[in-house]
């Protein structure tokens, strides 16, 4: 037993951090507060930078997906700026990920090198009004016309939308187009006929993520994910279990960033004569922060750890680590914005952006409730 | 970076919780009613050789690591006994036996170790005194050096173990102007003159584990007795952080184990409205968190386990956030246990309502929330 990242980890750890603190984290509060034609720029150049120093595809280069390196880059890049980690989360993981996982050699082939160093980017679209934690609710159709599948219907929240070149698109097989009632991952790439990304979404947090709506009306498609259909619930299911760490990696980060910001503060700042940082009231809270992101690193490694070795339960630890960090986040923004009191409060003070950064964690891909459900199930049914 | 526990180590925590359910938890509830201490469970677990687990084979002991240990509390914990016998031992192993190990001459080890490995003799550890708990280093007891002998008055309250004890580690100060640099540890034994023990206290939990004051009047103990030198004291009761922020918390990891499997199965067994109550998510996302709890506190735990296997120094804050989570969060999930069994977990027949007594104890024990609290604030502003 033994809960020390190894050497190769913590070069790759500090690497990340030193390179983003640079490179990255200037670019913070640009990102959130510009108008989105800026911004759209401004996260290109931030990713094709991540893509040259070689930190974009951390964990993807291997044979297989390493989690634990997943799990560092994600933390270091999201405390640097949480929307960067998550548009490459986006393109690198989500849609990288399956691609890795699940494509032919050839597409492979074509995608996923240009992905790693941000010359193209993806997106991947599955979440619909009516299909969120339910997926299965899937109403995007996809039908075969000659070579290609035609689809159509509405993926009402897609990250990287708009500047993305590659968009992996979950639809259900229409009658006659093969797998029926079942679901594929098409390949749809930018400009496609078509594909409309211009209802563009404003969000609270990670406004440096170009979402939006993607609507497909008749839009062509010419492959669909490893060439063969019906296989697309399983193939986002999996990437998605394999996504809690990434998504720790981000509450995480953000929760360190919080944590850091109003350690300094309470340093810094005196009320009575001494640092508020030593009155308890404040004092404990900073306690309680490094507490709750400290388990919550552990957890987050833990679960990529039991992930990249196969165990039995890492699925359970995947979803224990999202619930605990999800919430833990939040509650390390808040107790953050309450130590800088009003000065926390202002527009483009840092603390103000995170604290809208940090509610993604427990909204995002499975939220709190989904999680406690299968935590919960999982518990329940050894005991039937 | 590795997670997993050796095949032998598994091994061991299988063969304790079997024999745990087996052989000690069925005498637990009558035990726990009486709020005596029960020389029979005693009996049983010097019998499975965990009243010496980590002491070298030659002086009585198993030889095991401080993971090993933990997994032993765990076990036992998982297995459905009490917080009381698992504090009675913890006490006895950790607290007095470990420190005689650590900071003992070889003549006192070959006294001690072995008659307190294998249960004749039960110990304790005499620091908190009623007016110095979290303020320890202002204890008052006094020990004056007269000739060949030390002479101890004073008085030490809420000593786990005190009223069965055979051999007692006691602080006392020999210089109260350099306050915790005067403080000095010695090694009393049972029938010493002028030693005597007050009536057990009655407490909310960990009941089992009997608990009272200790006095010394003009007690006279050979200055051989004397564990580690005069200004050793302090250094010896902070030693203790280690095994009192894994081993000594691992019963409560266990505890909250029990209760998780408790609770599903009675959520999946009781209905109401025509369903199992698991249905309801109300209930369901109790049992989540408990799982939660039971997963970073496991990590929690076993981290400061091994980190002192692998020979690192003790991370201050790792182990003060261990504490702090298992001692408060512990003590939620053991309310959310009682919640779920609504009037039953209100009975005394039901051992969720014992879980949650015995949990309060995790925030107050071994430095309480607050003072973890502290010890992170502190060092984050420095």
């Amino acid at each position: 037993m033994d809960y020390e990242l190894t050497e190769e980890q913590k070069k790759l750890q500090q690497d990340v951090a030193a390179f983003c603190i640079k490179e990255i984290a200037p670019e913070a509060q640009k990102l959130d507060e510009g108008p989105r034609e800026e911004v759209c720029k401004l996260m290109e150049r931030n990713l094709k930078k991540l893509g040259k120093a070689g930190f974009l595809g951390a964990g993807l280069e291997g044979a297989a997906i390493d989690l634990i390196d997943c799990y560092i880059a994600g933390e270091e890049i999201t405390k640097a700026c949480a929307s960067t980690y998550i548009s490459a989360r986006s393109s690198v993981f989500m849609c990288g990920g399956i691609l890795k996982l699940f494509a032919t050699p050839e597409q492979k082939k074509r995608f996923l090198p240009a992905l790693m160093k941000a010359e193209m980017i993806g997106a991947l679209a599955y979440t619909e009004a009516e299909a969120g934690s339910d997926i299965a609710s899937v109403s995007t159709t996809a039908r075969k016309d000659g070579d290609v599948w035609v689809l159509n219907g509405v993926k009402d929240v897609v990250a990287n939308a708009i500047i993305a070149d590659v968009l992996l698109v979950l639809a259900r097989m229409e009658k006659g187009a093969g797998s029926e009632d079942g679901m594929s991952l098409f390949i749809v790439e930018k400009g496609a006929r078509g594909l409309d990304i211009n209802d563009s979404l404003e969000t609270m947090g990670l406004r440096g993520v170009p979402v939006s709506v993607v609507k497909l009306e008749n839009c062509e498609a010419k492959e669909i994910v490893g060439g063969e259909t019906g296989k697309g619930y399983e193939q986002l299911e999996r990437i998605l279990k394999m996504g809690t760490v990434g998504i720790v990696s981000f509450c995480v980060g953000v929760g360190k960033s919080c944590m850091e910001k109003a350690t300094q503060h309470a340093k810094a700042k005196k009320s009575f004569g001494k640092p508020i940082g030593l009155y308890q009231g404040v004092g404990f809270k900073l306690a309680d922060m490094f507490t709750y992101n400290d388990l919550g690193r552990m957890l987050g490694l833990r679960a990529a750890w039991a992930m990249n070795e196969g165990e039995n339960d890492a699925d359970i630890l995947g979803s224990c680590a999202k619930l605990f960090a999800g919430e833990s986040a939040t509650k390390i923004a808040n107790l953050a914005m309450q130590v800088f009191a009003g000065h926390g409060y202002i527009k483009g003070t840092d603390i103000e952006r995170l604290y809208r950064d940090a509610r993604f964690g427990e909204i995002c891909e499975g939220p709190s409730e989904i999680q406690r459900t299968i935590i919960a199930n999982n518990e329940l049914d050894k005991f039937m | 970076m590795d997670f997993t526990l050796t095949d032998e180590q598994k091994m061991f925590r299988d063969t304790v919780y079997r024999y745990g359910k087996k052989e000690i938890a069925p005498l637990c509830e009558e035990a726990e009613l009486k709020g005596e201490f029960s020389f029979e469970i005693w009996k049983k677990l010097a019998d499975m050789g965990l009243l010496g687990l980590p002491f070298p084979e030659e002086l009585g002991g198993s030889g095991a690591d401080v993971v090993t240990c933990c997994l032993a509390g765990e076990a036992l914990g998982h297995a459905g006994v009490d917080g009381g016998n698992l504090l009675a031992w913890g006490a006895h192993t950790y607290l007095c036996a470990c420190n005689i190990f650590s900071f003992g001459t070889e003549e006192q080890k070959k006294k001690y170790i072995p008659r307190l490995a294998s249960g004749e003799w039960i110990g304790c550890m005499g620091l908190t005194e009623p007016g110095s708990g979290s303020d320890a280093a202002s204890i008052r007891t006094t020990a004056v050096k007269k000739g060949d002998k030390y002479v101890l008055n004073g008085s030490k309250t809420f000593i786990t173990n005190a009223p069965v004890a055979d051999v007692i580690v006691v602080f006392a100060t020999v210089d109260r102007a350099k306050k915790h640099e005067g403080i000095a540890a010695f090694i009393v034994e049972k029938g010493t003159p002028g030693l005597s023990t007050g009536q057990p206290f009655h407490k909310m939990g960990c009941k089992c584990s009997t608990t009272s004051e200790v006095f010394f009047e003009d007690c006279e103990i050979p200055e051989e007795n004397l564990l580690g030198s005069e200004n050793d004291g302090w250094m010896i009761a902070l030693s203790g952080v280690e095994w009192d922020r894994s081993t000594l918390l691992s019963p409560f990891l266990g505890a909250s184990i029990y209760a998780l499997e408790l609770c599903a199965k009675y959520a999946n067994d009781r209905y109401q409205f025509n369903r199992p109550i698991r249905k309801f998510q109300g209930v369901q996302h109790r049992i989540a968190d408990m799982k939660v709890f039971v997963e970073a506190a496991r990590l929690a735990i076993y981290r400061v386990a091994s980190s002192k296997d692998n020979g690192q120094m003790l991370n201050p804050l790792q182990a003060a956030v261990n504490k702090v989570y298992v001692g408060d969060v512990g003590f939620e999930m053991a309310s959310e246990a009682v919640q779920i069994f609504g009037g039953y977990g209100f009975m005394h027949e039901y051992p969720v309502e014992r879980n949650f007594r015995d949990a309060r104890l995790g925030a107050i024990g071994g430095g309480t929330s607050d003072i973890m609290r502290m010890i992170v604030s502190r060092i984050m502003l420095m």
